[in-house]
């Protein structure tokens, strides 16, 4: 898990925690992804949060056109030369 | 360890409301004292990256969610500039007919007139403007060609922006602090003005002298007691905090309304697969309005952000999810807000908030309706797919409560004002009925469901209290020009 995904699970609050972890357990293990598919909310929470770390892998966003590091440096520049705060 | 800080004013809560208040009261010479739960928040340490910056900028990493049918995800923003330091900036004056509303039924004198120099000297602080066609991006330029084809009135939006390159990032963090939010807008002219601004300070009990608040205690970050006494304490806490902090300390529940009346303007969004590039974050996320609908309780604004975030909001699963997002850079999306009558509430079980809120009958009604809106809009704009969050086979017109994924950013409602003492927590000037020192400045008191971002609205409602309580009038921006034109009057003079 990324450290990313990781810290954003951490920042959820319980009972939340728990229950997010053990579907992205079950949803990493094809037995808990056959078991999911009957539970369709609990199938859609675990998809969504593990996109949402996938996604993030700048290697992926990259491919797809977003560069984080890129945008942060703009900032970082426009802060420094325009004195904003 | 305890220490005691004696001021006129103690604040607790630096956001919408909380930082305008104090930076507006030590402006006017008074002495304040600023308490916040959350951190300053570095820009320098901002990574464009969301599941980080939802962990580290938002109150539960942007995971509050709501219990009632549909369950509904309520991010809230924790730091100093509250929300507004991850809002998407959009500015919109209360409507009028919102303030007749409030006049009639809450019996509020909140008219246009009253409120105008306030919105004036709120939109002056924070460089309110319209977002241009070129920053709003190919998103907004897709939803315009949509709207214009079926004859929807809509427009750009105005947002607190200065300078913006259209980082895309508004709710993770602006990296260029382009976004005038009030942790680096009004919060600094508290400090300049002499505020003393206290982070990670969590205000628990309130000094109470019989029918008088005397200040509040909050228990710092290191362990050790900081007990600020002061004439008037302003709570500025948010819709789902302040009521509770009153509740603690058996404030303000004699109306029976605390905690209840919460509006939430319900939201939800749906994507669309373009035939052009569309990068949706490129450029400002929430910069284009529909407001065809609006007097039936549905704006339509668009929404952006990175692939990770598109990825955990695209309703799809599966392959049809990955398929979808390898043309994330033709990929467009559209939001829908509901001005809602659904009223839920909110009380404490140990330390957490819990929320209550389920869809009514007329609101489940409006968010079909604007699901099958946004679909049309698609859909004249040339979409190729269109994405609506509900379940595989269900159409929006058939969509029952449970079907909906819904998220909501603006709740309002919970210590409501309303001139009547058995109505209301607080009265027309923001005072808690049957108690002196004690005010309240967040969306709580926002009696009712506004329909647009409540950013300005609360902002505005926190100047017309500092100037209360300052006891002077709020400067228009004629009095601003008289004052400009005799000052350069006596400058010419003097040259002279």
């Amino acid at each position: 898990m990324s450290d990313g995904l990781d810290r954003f699970l951490a920042a959820s609050p319980q009972p939340q925690r728990s229950g997010l972890r053990l579907l992205i357990m079950l949803a990493r293990r094809p037995r808990g992804a056959m078991l999911l598919k009957c539970l369709p909310l609990a199938e859609e929470a675990a998809g969504a949060t593990l996109a949402l770390g996938r996604y993030d892998d700048p290697a992926i966003a990259t491919r797809l056109g977003w560069d984080a590091e890129a945008v942060v440096a703009r900032g970082r520049r426009l802060r420094r030369t325009e004195g904003r705060p | 360890m305890s220490r005691t800080i004696e001021a006129d004013f103690c604040i607790v809560g630096a956001g919408a409301g909380g930082a305008v208040a104090a930076a507006e009261l030590a402006e006017g010479g008074a002495s304040v004292v600023v308490l916040e739960q959350g951190e300053h928040h570095d820009p320098d340490n901002f990574t464009a990256r969301p599941p980080e910056m939802l962990a580290r900028l938002y109150r539960d990493g942007g995971q509050t969610t709501t219990l009632g049918s549909p369950p509904i995800l309520l991010p809230l923003g924790r730091g100093l500039g509250g929300t507004t330091l991850v809002n998407s900036g959009t500015c919109f004056r209360t409507p009028a007919h919102v303030l007749k509303r409030w006049a009639v039924e809450f019996g509020l004198e909140l008219d246009e007139q009253a409120m105008s120099a306030c919105f004036w000297r709120v939109e002056q602080s924070l460089s309110v403007s319209e977002v241009t066609p070129e920053l709003a991006g190919a998103n907004a330029a897709v939803m315009r060609r949509g709207a214009q084809q079926l004859g929807w009135s809509h427009g750009y939006l105005r947002r607190n922006a200065r300078g913006c390159v259209g980082s895309g990032v508004c709710v993770f963090g602006c990296p260029t602090s382009a976004k005038q939010h009030t942790g680096i807008t009004y919060i600094p002219r508290a400090v300049r003005a002499g505020a003393q601004i206290v982070t990670d300070a969590d205000v628990r009990e309130l000094l109470r002298d019989g029918a008088r608040v005397r200040g509040a205690v909050a228990r710092l970050g290191d362990g050790s007691r900081l007990e600020v006494r002061a004439s008037e304490v302003v709570l500025a806490c948010g819709a789902i905090h302040t009521p509770l902090l009153l509740a603690r300390n058996r404030i303000g529940s004699s109306s029976g309304q605390l905690g209840r009346n919460l509006s939430l303007h319900p939201a939800t969004a749906a994507f669309a697969l373009m035939d052009e590039e569309v990068n949706m974050a490129h450029g400002v996320p929430q910069s284009f309005y529909v407001d065809e609908f609006a007097a039936d309780g549905l704006m339509l604004e668009t929404v952006a952000g990175p692939p990770a975030y598109a990825a955990m909001s695209l309703p799809l699963r599966g392959d049809r999810h990955t398929q979808a997002m390898a043309c994330y850079s033709r990929l467009a999306q559209l939001g829908l807000m509901v001005s809602d009558s659904s009223r839920g509430s909110v009380h404490a079980l140990g330390e957490r908030p819990v929320i209550r809120y389920s869809l009514d009958a007329a609101d489940l009604a409006r968010v079909r309706i604007g699901l099958e809106r946004i679909e049309q809009l698609l859909r004249a704009a040339g979409a190729r797919e269109v994405y609506l969050p509900l379940p595989p086979g269900v159409a929006a017109h058939a969509a029952r409560a449970r079907d909906l994924r819904l998220m909501a950013f603006h709740p309002l409602g919970t210590a409501r004002a309303d001139a009547r003492p058995a109505h209301g927590v607080v009265d027309g000037r923001l005072a808690v009925h049957g108690l002196r020192g004690l005010r309240i400045a967040d969306g709580s008191v926002v009696p009712s469901s506004l329909g647009v971002n409540p950013q300005l609205t609360i902002m505005a409602l926190a100047t017309r209290l500092a100037f209360q309580l300052l006891e002077r009038p709020v400067p228009c921006e004629a009095s601003i020009q008289a004052e400009n034109v005799e000052l350069s009057t006596t400058t010419s003079t003097t040259t002279t």
